[in-house]
């Protein structure tokens, strides 16, 4: 758990953190969005000491991260960043054993940790253990900042706009690895991004920053539905505000009792890919599916609609 | 390197190899150079253990002036040093606006004829591209590489030994090889102060009005300069292709 307490960070007269207080609970994503030169990375970076914050303070399982000195604190907690900052001089394998190395890890050690983490990465040992990071697509070179983040199994992740550099076919398959790598291995994380559907997307719960403030800090549906300002309201974006509703929202919360003609859909996709799918085959309701495809009941237009109101 | 290039280096570091060991092999090459028989080979000291000194003075005094440049430039790109950059670089650059010849004329009162004040003058010509290298290495380390480095908690010793250094190498490396070949040429001069070395061939050459012993004193200080900045520069390039640069940003 990361608890941050009245923060805020001063240049000389500017202030670039301005009173943040957050509560990040284990095993949890949090996203922190905003506009450029809101004050995200500062806030991110006063997590893990990068930035010695000008008030109040950080604690991380009700330890003051004062009293931990600060190599000993990053050692403990993931760090990565946009461009990932890979050492261009050492190859994918010895990238990955930096922290375990600091750390004195025997060799033996080290070595399973890293094959662990490339099968995680999806990436062959054999093939990429002895590459160098100029050998490695944007893609592989993400995964390995992520990995080499992880290796000395940190409670805690910190990115800042970790998926910034890439295209978006591959964006979005690593948000989709990342969120299943995190439910597995149970990782606080705490990231930045200026991009909404991204904080939609990953968020447990989303931290809406603008000019050094904390507007507001909510679970992404209660931000769609009760925006605390009307900034909050404007980043979120009026039109988008039903469908991303619906896409926090599982089928299951929408099953009605009876039959339905068609293929079914599965309880657990999100409303609005059932509704892209009764849009697109003309139904008014579609027949639905649990886990061992055994029907269960069905879904409708008029109901799927009804969640996607702002209040129920 | 190349199958040919590779060739044209093997035949002239033999040819520089037989000359320094056996010259009397080529007078056969340099008589036509000679007037009233004087001698076409040079007869005053053994060529090889010139060669020797020589590369010995340039050798050491490399050596000094890399421990100082070396030293300076990664002092003076930390937090602490960082107020002596501009004083630090107007000094090195004094250095080397100072002629060679006006070194040795003002080290020789001081510390007396020989290898003295040869070393002097070579250890301050050298200093300036090796710092100036290693500042351009240190400095064009990208900030993200060393923030994710600190990030992942190396303090400030980790970072320079295991980050910034080895990524600095091809570019400090091309300095020394720059002070390197300045030195080999310079230390030519040396001779006028009676240090032991290649510039003694030169100038009996020129006292004695003798061609060919300028020719061979000449010939070995290319020689040995095109064989060392060669293998300097294959060095240079195995450090930087493993960097993912191509060699020719380094040079
Ligand atoms: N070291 C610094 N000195 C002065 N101003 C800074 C420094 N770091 C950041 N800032 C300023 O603080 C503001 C917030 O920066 P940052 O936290 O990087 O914003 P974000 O990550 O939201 O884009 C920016 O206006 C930036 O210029
Ligand atoms: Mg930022």
């Amino acid at each position: 758990m990361i608890e941050i307490e009245h923060l805020s960070k001063r240049y000389a007269e500017t202030i670039v953190v301005d009173d943040v207080s957050l509560r990040m609970d284990e095993g949890t994503i949090t996203v922190v969005v905003g506009t450029s030169g809101a004050g995200k990375s500062t806030l991110l970076r006063m997590i893990n000491r990068l930035v010695e914050p000008s008030e109040g303070r950080v604690l991380i399982d009700g330890q003051d991260t004062m009293a931990i000195p600060e190599d000993q604190l990053r050692h403990r907690i993931g760090y990565v960043i946009q461009g990932y900052g890979l050492f261009p001089h050492r190859n994918v394998a010895e990238n990955i054993a930096t922290v375990p190395r600091l750390l004195g890890w025997d060799k033996r050690q080290i070595a399973a940790r890293v094959d662990e983490l490339l099968d995680l990465f999806q990436l062959d040992p054999a093939e990429f253990a002895n590459k160098f990071p100029h050998e490695l697509s944007g893609g592989q070179q993400q995964r390995v900042g992520v990995a080499r983040a992880l290796a000395a199994k940190p409670a805690v992740l910190l990115m800042d706009e970790p998926f910034g550099a890439l295209d978006p076919v591959i964006r979005s398959k690593a948000q989709d690895d990342l969120v299943a790598i995190q439910r597995r291995l149970g990782t606080t994380v705490v990231l930045v991004t200026h991009d909404m559907n991204e904080a939609f997307q990953l968020g447990d719960r989303i931290a809406v920053m603008d000019q050094a403030r904390l507007l507001q800090y909510a679970t992404p549906a209660e931000l769609l539905t009760r925006p605390a300002e009307a900034f909050v309201e404007q980043l979120v974006g009026t039109a988008e505000r039903p469908f991303r509703l619906l896409s926090l929202l599982k089928v299951r919360e929408a099953i009605e009792p009876g039959p339905a003609e068609g293929e079914p859909v599965s309880v657990t996709d999100t409303l609005r890919d059932a509704l892209s799918r009764l849009i697109w085959t003309g139904r008014e309701a579609l027949p639905v599916a649990d886990a061992s495809g055994a029907l269960v009941g069905r879904v409708s237009v008029k109901g799927i609609v009804a969640h996607g109101r702002s209040a129920p | 390197m190349s199958a040919p290039s590779l060739l044209w280096r093997g035949a002239a570091l033999v040819l520089l190899l037989l000359f320094i060991t056996a010259p009397q092999l080529f007078a056969f090459a340099f008589e036509p150079l000679t007037v009233n028989g004087a001698p076409a080979i040079y007869n005053q000291g053994s060529l090889l253990s010139l060669t020797l000194s020589h590369l010995r003075i340039v050798f050491l005094a490399t050596l000094a002036s890399t421990i100082l440049a070396l030293g300076l430039g990664i002092f003076v790109t930390r937090p602490s040093g960082r107020e002596f950059l501009p004083l630090s670089r107007s000094l090195v650059n004094i250095g080397q606006t100072f002629p060679p010849v006006a070194v040795l004329a003002i080290a020789v009162p001081l510390v007396g004829f020989g290898e003295k004040p040869t070393f002097i003058a070579l250890f301050l010509y050298g200093l300036l591209p090796i710092f100036e290298n290693t500042l351009t290495g240190l400095m064009e380390v990208s900030p993200q590489t060393l923030d994710a480095a600190k990030g992942m908690g190396m303090n400030p010793r980790q970072r320079l030994f295991q980050v910034e250094l080895p990524l600095a190498l091809p570019v400090i490396l091309a300095g020394i090889r720059l002070s390197v070949i300045i030195s080999l040429g310079t230390a030519t001069i040396g001779s006028t102060v009676a240090a032991k070395g290649l510039g003694e061939v030169i100038i009996a050459g020129l006292q004695s009005n003798n061609v060919a012993f300028v020719l061979q004193g000449g010939l070995v200080v290319a020689l040995l300069a095109v064989l060392i900045h060669d293998g300097l520069g294959m060095a240079e390039r195995r450090v930087s292709a493993k960097l993912g640069r191509a060699a020719d940003e380094v040079s």
